[in-house]
């Protein structure tokens, strides 16, 4: 996912006893003989290093396909779509439609990616494509981003055909291949492939809406229904280079590390909007007299108050939601060990507040970053910013049963804001609304750990969400 | 190489007085035209690490000495691999001629150069192509055209020159021309050591990969140099790791961040300014010339060795950089491992020119103590020794100073401590001096391009280098 686990937020104050036990702990309400078959898909899907640009995308694609073709979904129904992402990475999408035998309403999209971030052996304490369970916990890249999403949905559905349930209106499920890197796939399934996805409305499995705290605190579930514009710029210097030998005063290097040291120090103007104010008069109620509490209740009486809203950014939990954020992701720089440098390169990533126009962003980064940096945008990737999606009751409603029946009472439901984009933002923009609304979870912020090292899910979390995914389907395509 | 032809020196602050000029010989046609169709065959060979093409250069040279009657037993193509985990590998070769004496007087002398050069990239050059030698606007463009093929081609065309001229060596006159001195310095290891006795334990060698001279843009002659003292070259990796994590929340440490902290303070560092035997004599040159502002911070410093502010003075003249002290320069980065990630790694490689005599441990120490963060490691990249200066010999400098003053009258020639490292460095060790007594030259300062943009040779000066050669191996083989 582009965007990061939804993770922080409301929980209720009345907070019951299920609160003080650690939830890791407590079992699944998937039977075991489905934890078992879940089990073993996730595990193949994990061992498949479908990162960028090594042709292992249809590999996932071919295991999540034999899943539903043996649970009786015809041929016809599944479709492999390979297209090329990034030059010379070949990947695929899977677009497999479950019929429902005399449709009442309008198609449901369930979107997933079956590619994951690029992870090294030598960076990882274990194999980050050897699938292992330790201490509660299935660790691995793309345990929490997303391939836990795509055996859910997947493992959800085949449960539900098994049981005979017939669904009420055609549900779509749409796998694409490069959400991390170019979303080509899901740009194609907003437009080209539009026949095979059209929808009323979509639900994406991309990141756990639900989290608790270190002290098994539920800090509810966020619905993104809003979210940051994603675009990476490219901060680039060039000199004539020349011997090493010979240092000049200039050098592409130091003016890339200034220019570095300046976007460091760097913020962007707080912003408000109606989802974050929602989302934050609710975290006042439940932060109390804290600090932070303070803080919040400061930016909302006054939005012009930087100072409380630094501080309301400087929370590990509320990163990002403050105002847009600009990050740098990657270095390179230089052609020889013996040569001075000839050009300097950082990828500095950005995720853009709605509304914002990425342009005046550039105009930002170039101001701070001064006349000697080139700043760019990544040609590649041109976000878009999208609309809001109004929450629909239904959905509202459906995730909430869901939630509250598996995760108890006390994890509040909510609309929030993504701080990143993610392959909903393709069909946001091309009309059908999109709704983040994956069941699993963690605890924030030890398993915040999507793009980073040592990726890993709880077990239980895993499991519940199969049998979240079983009642959202049956609420909103069985009645 | 390092063709770090210094100065701007407007006459005699020689090394020796002028001599009485010989006329200086002109090439044959015939010669002119071999010399000429030898550089641009070598020069179109990238023979860049990695591309396994210094075996097919050093085979093409090998057969111009034996068309030219040198005996194949005496000529030995030696292929070698050479690795190091930060320049990477090839599969490369060295060449060994040996043109016999029938009356040894002496032990042999050495003529060293080497047939690699450093990675140019087509879309960094003003319109031509790197490794396509053009002639253009009086100049040969092309990678290695002063660093070094220019020596390789003069060396091998003064030898059949010779030759062919009737003359008889009083000594072994032997060649060694390596495949790896840009990167893992391999060739010269194996020389001073296994390969020694086919080089018949040579009294001393001339370097082609040093020396030279250059020009003043309005044609005034600069001077020419006999290096007889090198600085040690040594990488250094600056390492800093980080937990990383999803580039939409931002930690507050960041190795990128951190990293650029870290170069910043190496940029506004300088080390203690030292004085050796050879920079001494070439300052004591300089300053008699240097009538300005750089002349006077010459003749304080010479008078006061710990009056610094003279040092820094001088070290930040163009014509004078590295030449004061030991200098070190960040010349490639890398960080990250996707655009939508916090990077778990940043590093960047410094690399020093350390002042003949230090030890490059100490001057790990130095860094880390510049960089005073402990989150950033200092590694060493290699396990180079200090380097150590040659004694001046009667002999080699009248040579030198008589070949380059017959080819330029009233040039001045000065002892040189080169700022970079060769393959001399081997040897020197082993207790073999080495002379870098190259007769190309160049317009100083704009035709410094070694390993950087556009790198080209005057066309006069490849002709010149030729007869240059022939001058000095008349004088120290056959009187």
């Amino acid at each position: 996912m582009k965007r990061a686990f939804v993770f922080a937020l409301v929980a209720a104050m009345s907070t019951t006893a299920l609160a003080a036990t650690d939830p890791r702990t407590l079992p699944s309400k998937l039977e075991p003989a489905w934890q078992a078959k879940t089990r073993e898909v996730f595990k193949q899907a994990i061992e498949i290093p479908s990162v960028h640009h090594r042709g292992e995308v249809p590999r996932v694609a071919k295991l999540l396909a034999d899943q539903f073709r043996a649970a009786g979904i015809p041929d016809s129904d599944i479709h492999f779509m390979p297209y090329e992402a990034l030059p010379g990475d070949k990947t695929m999408a899977l677009i497999v439609r479950w019929r429902s035998p005399n449709a009442t309403k309008k198609p449901m999209l369930i979107l997933g990616h079956m590619d994951v971030v690029e992870a090294k052996r030598e960076d990882w304490k274990y194999d980050p494509f050897v699938f292992r369970e330790e201490g509660g916990y299935f660790y691995g890249r793309g345990t929490s981003d997303m391939k836990n999403g795509d055996v859910a949905t997947t493992m959800a559905a085949v449960k539900l055909m098994s049981e005979g349930f017939k669904p009420n209106r055609d549900i779509i499920f749409f796998y694409s291949g490069d959400e991390e890197t170019e979303g080509k796939g899901a740009t194609l399934g907003a437009s080209e492939w539009r026949n095979l996805t059209d929808a009323e409305f979509g639900l994406n499995a991309d990141g756990g809406c639900a989290s608790y705290d270190r002290n098994f605190k539920p800090l509810g579930c966020g619905i993104s229904t809003a979210e940051k514009t994603f675009q990476t710029y490219f901060f680039t210097t060039h000199n004539p280079g020349g011997h090493s030998s010979r240092p000049r005063p200039d050098n592409a290097i130091y003016e890339l590390a200034d220019a570095l040291k300046a976007l460091q120090n760097h913020r962007f103007q707080p912003m408000m909007n109606e989802v974050t104010r929602g989302y934050f008069e609710e975290r006042a109620k439940q932060e109390g007299a804290s600090h932070l509490g303070q803080q919040i209740r400061a930016w909302l009486a006054n939005p012009n108050d930087g100072v409380a809203a630094d501080a309301i950014e400087a929370n590990p939990l509320e990163v990002g939601l403050t105002r847009t954020r600009c990050v740098a992701t990657m270095l390179a720089g230089g052609h020889a060990d013996n040569a001075l440098p000839q050009s300097a390169k950082a990828t500095v990533n950005c995720r853009i507040m709605p509304g914002v126009d990425p342009t005046a962003v550039q105009a930002e980064l170039q101001q701070l970053a001064g006349p000697k940096v080139q700043v760019a945008p990544d040609p590649n990737y041109i976000g878009v910013p999208t609309p809001t999606s109004p929450l629909r009751p239904d959905v509202l409603k459906a995730v909430s049963d869901a939630i509250h029946k598996i995760q108890g009472p006390g994890m509040d439901v909510y609309p929030t804001m993504s701080t990143g984009a993610s392959d909903g933002s393709f069909f946001r923009a091309k009309g059908i609304p999109i709704y983040d609304v994956d069941g699993s979870w963690g605890i924030s912020p030890d398993d915040e750990r999507a793009h980073g090292l040592d990726e890993r899910i709880p077990v239980r979390a895993m499991y519940d969400d199969v049998v979240h995914w079983e009642m959202v389907i049956r609420e909103l395509a069985g009645k | 190489m390092r063709f770090t032809v210094l100065l701007a020196c407007v006459s005699a602050c020689a090394l020796a007085a002028p001599t009485n000029a010989a006329t200086a010989p002109k090439l044959s046609q015939v010669r002119h035209d071999a010399t000429r169709a030898m550089f641009e065959h070598v020069i179109d060979i990238p023979t860049v690490i990695g591309r396994h093409n210094v075996p097919q250069m050093a085979q093409y040279v090998a057969d111009q000495f034996k068309a030219a009657g040198f005996p194949a037993a005496d000529i030995h193509v030696m292929p070698y691999h050479t690795a190091s985990a930060t320049q990477g590998e090839d599969d490369t070769a060295a060449l060994i001629v040996r043109w016999r004496s029938d009356h040894p007087m002496k032990k042999p002398i050495m003529l060293m150069g080497h047939m690699d050069v450093v990675e140019a990239k087509a879309e960094d050059w003003a319109g031509t192509d790197p490794f396509k030698m053009v002639e253009k606007d009086g100049y040969y463009y092309g990678r290695g055209s002063i660093d070094m093929k220019d020596g390789i081609v003069a060396i091998t065309q003064a030898m059949i020159d010779l030759k062919a001229a009737g003359f008889k060596p009083d000594r072994d006159i032997v060649v060694l021309f390596t495949g790896d001195e840009e990167t893992n310095g391999i060739g010269a290891k194996n020389g001073a050591t296994e390969w020694l006795d086919l080089l018949g334990h040579p009294e001393f060698g001339l370097n082609a990969d040093g020396g030279g001279g250059g020009f003043n843009p309005d044609g005034t002659p600069a001077g020419f140099t006999l290096q007889t003292a090198e600085k040690t070259y040594a990488s250094y990796t600056l390492t800093v790791r980080n937990r990383g994590g999803h580039s939409s929340k931002p930690r507050k440490d960041n190795a990128i961040y951190s990293l650029a902290h870290a170069l910043d303070k190496i940029e506004a560092y300088r080390f203690t300014p030292m004085q050796n035997e050879t920079t001494r004599a070439y300052f004591e040159g300089r300053q008699k010339e240097e009538k300005g502002a750089l002349g006077d911070a010459m003749r304080r410093w010479l008078a006061n060795p710990n009056d610094g502010q003279a040092a820094d003075f001088i070290e930040a003249s163009e014509s004078e950089v590295g030449l004061t002290r030991t200098r070190c320069v960040p010349t490639r980065l890398f960080g990250g491992h996707a655009d939508n990630a916090l990077p778990q790694l940043a590093t960047a490689m410094i690399n020093c020119r350390i002042f003949p005599g230090v030890d490059p441990n100490a001057v790990k120490a130095e860094l880390e103590k510049i960089v005073a963060d402990p989150t950033v490691a200092v590694s060493r990249d290699d396990d180079n020794l200090a380097s150590l200066a040659s004694p001046l010999r009667p002999d080699v400098t009248e040579a030198y100073t008589k070949a380059v003053q017959t080819l330029h009258p009233g040039m001045p020639v000065f002892p040189e401590m080169s700022t970079g490292a060769s393959d001399a460095r081997p040897f020197r060790v082993a207790g073999i001096p080495i002379y870098g007594a190259n007769g190309g030259w160049v317009v100083v300062p704009t035709d410094f391009r070694a390993h950087g943009k556009d790198e080209r040779l005057p066309v006069q000066s490849l002709y010149d280098n030729v007869v240059h050669w022939e001058l000095m191996l008349r004088d120290l083989a056959g009187k």
